[in-house]
């Protein structure tokens, strides 16, 4: 891996597995998508509530989506909340003031998070390294305070209410939403599908740009890639993914708390796909798990929860700085490639 | 083509789901009797609100132990569940969702913030849980948020905002606010003008301060020189001591009376004797109620028992009414059906702790005492837990309460 030559940048974080090792180029990586979605499909059973499964797919898929700007594109922004909040506050307000059907309400919220990932993509993406994670996150604290404000549209600080959606009907059929494992499975399915979308985006060639500019931007500038062109359409792509996963949040919690914009929220982004593997495809779904899990076991033992968690996010950086599947995946090629 | 012995689509479905039901005959039922009456439980053990979240599981879970020594319903026992909300709204969602979902929970009381308690509220609405609230809100009773399932046992600032000015406003008398600018701080301020206009006090001035800051320096001057009588001071928890010690600073209270719409056990105990000395405010439970009301002394006493001769504090005496009053409703209806508790529930009259209460009907308010207390000076304190004199104890009544037409309630 070249070392940066702008010292401002924070370094791209270290690939996990370089495209060609024979288990990402192999099986494991053609079939990413589908063995993605079947191991989602074991959560329900494996965690303690469904509550906690569909927040781990919603967050998954959250950190999934910023990973393709962080992990892949090599760009840290400390701003995704503003995509997430502007998803789920989109769907709250278009199902309860307008009436929306809860698909449609959801479409409009990611392309509301797209709109607002083109503007604030636009603002930042010449910034690089550290300046970039700040206008990022200064861009999303200005949304934050935006949504504080407008408290007729969005209940201020205490939160959007009133659109509790029961069931979402589709043709003849009706999914009851109140049902936990209907539920867990509807949102499942929007889930699935994105990932097989990002799947789809990282395997084409655009895919291979980004990693291109992540690994060496000069010389991606200097193979004739547009590098602001192509770092603002992932920008954008990552804030249409964390939109869906706000949506998506929306849906479940039938709230949408005031702190789903706040900086915390765009951390949690961070945290996730460290912990479980940046650059990764299934990395930052096991970040979610992991952490989401610890979370909700800890603070059932013990108030000092906090500390334990700290404790392990340090381990974390210190003993497994690619993340829990990142040093997975790195294992099982080093097992494979000296047999 | 499918042939006649194939096992048609159709078939399967069919012969699945009759096994699907032969398997939930089979399973044995636990016997209804014997089944524990779990009560959710959602507040933020971590978090800036952890000590009186603390006072509040202590005094629940001391409210459940009575019920189960005193046989609990014809045998079925009560349990507490406990969960740390961590003061997110988001993270209360999915922890009710969890207690309804998995636990089973009959009932949840708890929370304590206005927002939580609202996506608590949400939650609990949807899916036609019986929901005892113990936060202090406006917004909870008005139409909009209204749920049959949801009772308020907490007071919200209407009340205490209106106690507090008839204790210490008069006609013409001028008052200067200092508000957090966030949803409660607008509700007890809207409160304390109402409030005014009706008595006829004059406001000096009002100054917004940002949620949560530590530095109130800029604001000081600025209230002093409206040159007002009374200081009114719209915020809570830290927010509340930083700038009442810095209004000391500022020689604020030679000049003017501090009063605050919450005086809390916990926040005096925290900024000592000497910051909240002659401060007026409202709570809901003070202990030395126990001088002159018997069910005070009585839960006073039970509570000294069960943890070492401390004594309970305001918003621990939310945990318990609620849990207290929920249980009462529940013997009374003979059942844990959510339709016949708030049946039960409805029609209740309970004193618990501080003289009788019941829940209106319209909005599900509790309607209870205000008690107005002033902050003692050190020398006045016979004892550590002796922080506050009883001014006054406003008898709770409806007319205390915004109107049921206010409130967009249709009769």
């Amino acid at each position: 891996m070249t070392q940066p030559l702008d010292p401002t940048v924070i370094g791209p974080p270290a690939p996990a597995v370089s495209r060609r090792s024979p288990l990402a180029g192999g099986a494991l990586s053609r079939w990413r998508a589908p063995l993605s979605i079947l191991a989602l499909l074991a959560l329900p059973v494996l965690l303690p509530s469904q509550a906690l499964a569909v927040n781990v797919l919603i967050y998954g898929l959250y950190a999934v989506g910023y990973n393709l700007l962080y992990g892949y594109t090599g760009l840290l922004s400390f701003g995704h909340a503003a995509f997430f909040g502007t998803g789920a506050y989109v769907t709250g307000i278009a199902i309860g003031a307008y009436g929306l059907h809860p698909l449609a309400a959801m479409g409009l919220a990611v392309a509301a998070a797209g709109a607002l990932a083109l503007a604030i993509g636009a603002v930042s993406i010449r910034s690089r390294g550290i300046y970039f994670a700040m206008v990022t996150l200064a861009l999303a604290q200005l949304v934050y305070y935006a949504a504080l404000q407008a408290s007729a549209w969005t209940g201020g600080e205490n939160g959007l209410r009133g659109f509790t959606v029961a069931r979402i009907g589709l043709g003849p059929v009706a999914f009851d939403i109140l049902n936990p494992l209907t539920k867990y499975l509807v949102v499942l399915a929007v889930v699935g599908a994105a990932l097989a979308m990002i799947s789809r985006i990282l395997a084409s060639p655009f895919g291979a740009v980004i990693e291109a500019i992540r690994e060496n931007e000069t010389r991606a500038r200097a193979c004739g890639f547009d590098v602001e062109r192509t770092k603002l359409l992932a920008f954008v792509l990552s804030g249409l993914f964390c939109g869906l996963a706000g949506a998506l949040s929306a849906i479940h919690l039938s709230i949408v708390p005031l702190d789903s914009l706040a900086y915390h929220t765009s951390g949690m982004a961070v945290v996730m796909t460290l912990v479980g593997g940046a650059g990764t495809f299934f990395g930052p779904f096991v970040g979610a798990l992991a952490v989401l899990v610890l979370e909700d076991t800890l603070s059932l033992w013990t108030p000092h929860w906090q500390l334990a968690l700290g404790t392990v996010f340090i381990l974390f950086v210190l003993f497994l700085p690619r993340g829990l599947w990142g040093t997975a995946l790195a294992r099982l090629d080093a097992m494979r490639g000296r047999p | 083509m499918m042939g006649q012995d194939t096992l048609s689509r159709r078939t399967l479905v069919a012969g699945m789901a009759a096994t699907g039901t032969l398997a939930g005959i089979g399973r044995p039922r636990p016997a209804r009797a014997a089944e524990t009456i779990r009560i959710g439980f959602p507040t933020p053990v971590t978090g800036p609100f952890g000590a009186e979240a603390k006072d509040q599981i202590r005094s629940a879970e001391l409210a459940v132990r009575q019920f189960n020594e005193a046989g609990g319903l014809d045998g079925r026992m009560a349990e507490l569940l406990v969960r740390d909300d961590k003061l997110n709204p988001g993270e209360a969602a999915t922890r009710t969702l969890e207690l309804i979902e998995k636990d089973r929970a009959h009932f949840i009381v708890g929370a304590l913030s206005s927002a939580v308690q609202l996506s608590v509220n949400e939650i609990t609405r949807s899916r036609k849980v019986l929901y005892v609230s113990i936060s202090q809100s406006d917004t909870i009773n008005e139409a909009k948020d209204f749920s049959r399932t949801t009772f308020h046992e907490a007071l919200n600032p209407h009340m205490t905002t209106a106690a507090v000015a008839k204790h210490a406003f008069g006609k013409g008398t001028k008052v200067a606010y200092l508000v957090a600018d966030y949803a409660y701080g607008h509700e007890m301020l809207r409160g304390f003008k109402r409030a005014a206009a009706a008595i006829g006090a004059e406001t000096a001035g009002e100054i917004l301060h940002p949620f949560g800051a530590a530095d109130y320096s800029t604001f000081m001057p600025r209230l002093r020189s409206m040159r007002p009588d009374i200081l009114c001071i719209c915020n809570f928890g830290r927010d509340q001591a930083n700038s009442i010690k810095q209004a000391n600073d500022f020689g604020l209270k030679k000049v003017a009376r501090i009063v605050v719409p919450v005086l809390l056990h916990n926040q005096r105990l925290a900024a000592g004797p000497d910051a909240f000395e002659g401060v007026v405010g409202a709570s809901n439970y003070y202990w030395r109620l126990e001088d002159t009301v018997p069910s005070a002394k009585a839960f006073n006493d039970a509570f000294r028992a069960a943890y070492a001769g401390a004594v309970p504090t305001d918003y621990g005496a939310y945990g318990y009414a609620a849990i207290r009053s929920l249980l009462m409703a529940v013997k009374a209806a003979g059942d844990t059906d959510t339709d016949k508790v708030i049946a039960a529930l409805e029609t209740l009259t309970y004193d618990v702790a501080k003289g009788p209460e019941h829940y209106r009907a319209c909005d599900h308010q509790a309607v209870q005492s205000v008690l107005v207390t002033e902050s003692k000076k050190k020398s006045e304190m016979a004892n550590e837990a002796d922080l506050f004199k009883i001014l006054e104890i406003e008898p709770g009544s409806e007319a205390a309460l915004r109107s049921c037409d206010e409130l967009g309630h249709r009769a």
